[in-house]
């Protein structure tokens, strides 16, 4: 662990920060900060401001107000460590007319890596992304997912500090996907900082820290788990039982919270406050089955967006 | 603040990384390596052939009342003429009316008439041109005859030298056709055209696909970015231009009197030119079609305002500023001496290399900072 480096400022440090286009107000009073050697989700549904937000992170934007910092350094100087840091935009960003070589040469060009160096970090990563067999494809051969993952191949090639992906798994197979989250650890574990924007709740599931963007606000910050609690959502259990409508009345005199009955079915579900009744539980009633479930971060979402 | 930060460090490694990645980029554009040994051909058949003024199949009607025996047959010897011998004028009056004739003459004794439809006026004004040479040939004879009669041999030879007061002496090109004019600018014409085409869409392209965003957030500045496809462009531009020139020399045989070092300086100063140009406009597009609309905005002036197929002198005065400002109307001007009269660098030193660099950098520099304003 680069312990030494989490201990400086955040990777990336926003403080009031405000962002209008004409009268949208796009980033409302954003603070965050972005610890470093993380992989962060900023999560949110479209039009929340995500983008944006990573836009303002590159320079690319000018703030109408609020304080950025960017691996310490003031936005407004940011140019002078882009070498630091690696970015994927939506689109993918890519050469169609050249090869997959070509591409990742061209993009090692822009970061003078040494040519030696170069063609060990194009073998490496063209095989992380599964793609090393068609080095010497034009990319616009590619699928959609493959071309994603040159994509993403391309933003890693100067092995940045900051990895700021804007939707970087749009249609890339799950079982890639687990493959670039274990390199994201990787990359994680030397200190590295990963900040992934997405829409979709189990890519968010597996960062460390994931943030509740809505109309250009933080609205929770926190680990998936914290998020749940800080919903209040609790664990839930269906059970199948004989005599549904008998059995409820009478777990609900025992002080256990019913959800709903479905009698055609014979369901009972049930909100737990703690998983440690569900063995007292058992001791009144017997299941013909069960299926515990536990809280989504999705269900979390919404109801924190309910609640905003 | 961020908007204004334009980065200015040139690193002439990353010029070349971009010039490598345009270059090969180019060369798999088969199509477009295709369209320039093609374009250039076309456009010499276009505005040599068809547009170079020579007139054939004119009909004419030729009403021979007596008397006119020289004009008679300056008007019979040129081939360009078909004629219709007539017997009365009004029979030639109502030929060319109904359209059967393009024109008539009418030679009679103490005067000649010539008949004309002027709904074509290059038409018409080449019947009025040959039946005036006619004239005047006939006018040249008799005074010759004249000055021939011994009794009047002391003044004779004042006479013919009254007749002689006009003496043509073709500097250059006396023994040149419409072809050969053309051909250099043509050169010009296929390098600007091509390139700003080319160069435009390869930089709406950076901003569609992303890439422009991308090279924003790396060391790369706007300077070695827009340098780099000079470079890259440059490259494609010295094939292009001596396939040009290769086919209008040797194809068209239009002649090359300079050197041709020189005049490949001119067309990649021009070209260097086209592509900050389309640089520069593709910010006023969003997609490669409306690029292709430029074309009558940006390549028509250019063809029509250069002085190669209409001179500058025939271009009214309230518009003649704007040729001066076009860089082909510079390099025509620069190739066409060259080509035609032989000329060095120093001898299209001023204006017309000074006007295409000053063009160049005019427009490097709105490229450049127009790149950062589009992503802002």
């Amino acid at each position: 662990m680069a312990s030494d480096k989490s201990a400086q400022s955040p990777a990336v440090s926003a403080r009031g920060v405000d962002k209008s286009f004409g009268r949208i107000k796009v980033l409302d009073d954003l603070t965050v900060d972005i610890p470093r050697g993380v992989t962060y989700c900023l999560l949110g549904p479209n039009g929340s401001g995500k983008t944006t937000f990573i836009r303002a992170i590159v320079g690319m934007l000018k703030l109408n107000g609020g304080d950025l910092q960017v691996l310490g350094q003031p936005v407004s100087q940011v140019q002078t460590i882009y070498s630091r840091i690696g970015y994927m935009t939506q689109h993918k960003a890519l050469y169609p007319d050249l090869t997959l070589q070509e591409n990742l040469e061209f993009f090692a060009g822009l970061y003078s890596i040494e040519k030696q160096e170069r063609e060990r970090r194009i073998t490496d990563l063209l095989d992380m992304v599964n793609l090393l067999e068609h080095r010497h494809r034009l990319a616009g051969d590619l699928s959609g997912g493959m071309y994603q993952r040159l994509s993403l191949a391309c933003t890693l090639i100067h092995e940045p500090e900051l990895l700021l992906l804007d939707e970087p798994t749009v249609g890339v197979d799950p079982r890639l996907r687990q493959t670039f989250w274990d390199y994201f650890d990787r990359l994680t574990s030397q200190g590295k900082t990963v900040l992934i924007t997405t829409h979709l709740m189990d890519e968010a599931e597996k960062c460390k820290i994931v943030g509740y963007m809505r109309a250009g606000r933080m609205t929770a910050v926190g680990s998936p788990d914290e998020i749940k609690r800080l919903a209040g959502l609790k664990p839930r259990l269906e059970l199948w039982l004989k005599e549904p409508e008998k059995d409820a009345a009478r777990l609900k005199d025992l002080g256990y919270e019913i959800d709903s009955v479905d009698i055609a079915e014979g369901l009972v579900r049930i909100r737990l406050q703690s998983h440690d009744r569900i063995k007292g539980l058992l001791e009144e009633v017997a299941p013909l089955d069960m299926r515990l479930k536990e809280p989504t971060l999705e269900e979390a979402f919404l109801r924190l967006s309910e609640a905003a | 603040m961020i908007g204004m930060n334009l980065k200015v460090d040139v690193d002439p490694r990353r010029i070349g990384v971009v010039a490598l990645r345009v270059i090969r980029q180019l060369k798999r554009d088969r199509r477009t390596i295709g369209l320039i040994t093609f374009a250039p051909i076309v456009l010499m058949i276009l505005f040599g052939y068809a547009l170079s003024g020579d007139m054939s199949g004119v009909t004419l009607g030729l009403v021979d009342g007596g008397g006119h025996d020289v004009l008679k047959a300056h008007l019979e010897g040129i081939k360009d003429f078909n004629i219709l011998y007539l017997g009365s004028e009004s029979d030639a009056e109502r030929l060319v009316s109904e359209g059967r004739l393009n024109g008539a003459v009418v030679l009679e004794p103490g005067e000649v008439r010539v008949l004309l439809d002027a709904t074509s006026i290059q038409i018409s004004n080449t019947i009025l041109a040959a039946a005036q040479a006619g004239a005047q040939e006939e006018m040249a004879k008799l005074l010759e005859s004249l000055a021939s009669l011994p009794s009047q041999g002391a003044k004779s030879g004042d006479m013919s030298g009254d007749v002689n007061l006009i003496v043509t002496r073709y500097l250059f090109g006396y023994d040149l056709e419409m072809m050969d004019t053309v051909g250099p600018a043509i050169l010009g014409l296929v390098v600007f055209f091509f390139t700003f085409i080319n160069a435009s869409i390869s930089f709406i392209r950076e901003r569609s696909q992303g890439t422009l965003e991308k090279f924003m957030v790396s060391p790369l500045s706007r300077v070695e970015m827009v340098s780099g496809y000079v470079l890259g462009f440059s490259l494609f531009t010295l094939l292009q231009s001596t396939t040009t020139l290769l086919v209008v020399t040797y194809g068209f045989g239009v002649p090359m009197r300079g050197n041709p070092l020189t005049a490949l300086a001119v067309v990649l100063l021009l070209g260097a030119g086209a592509l900050v140009l389309g640089s520069f406009f593709s910010n006023f597009a969003r997609s490669e079609f409306q690029v292709v609309q430029f074309i009558p905005l940006i390549i028509t002036p250019q063809i029509v305002l250069c002085g190669v197929w209409w001179p500058l002198q025939s271009v009214p005065e309230f518009i003649r500023p704007i040729s001066y400002i076009l860089p082909l109307t510079y390099a025509g001007d620069a190739l066409r001496a060259v080509m035609l009269k032989g000329a060095g660098v120093a001898d299209i030193l001023y204006p017309d290399l000074f006007a295409l660099g000053v063009f160049f950098l005019v427009f490097f520099l709105a490229a450049t900072l127009m790149l950062r304003r589009e992503v802002g």
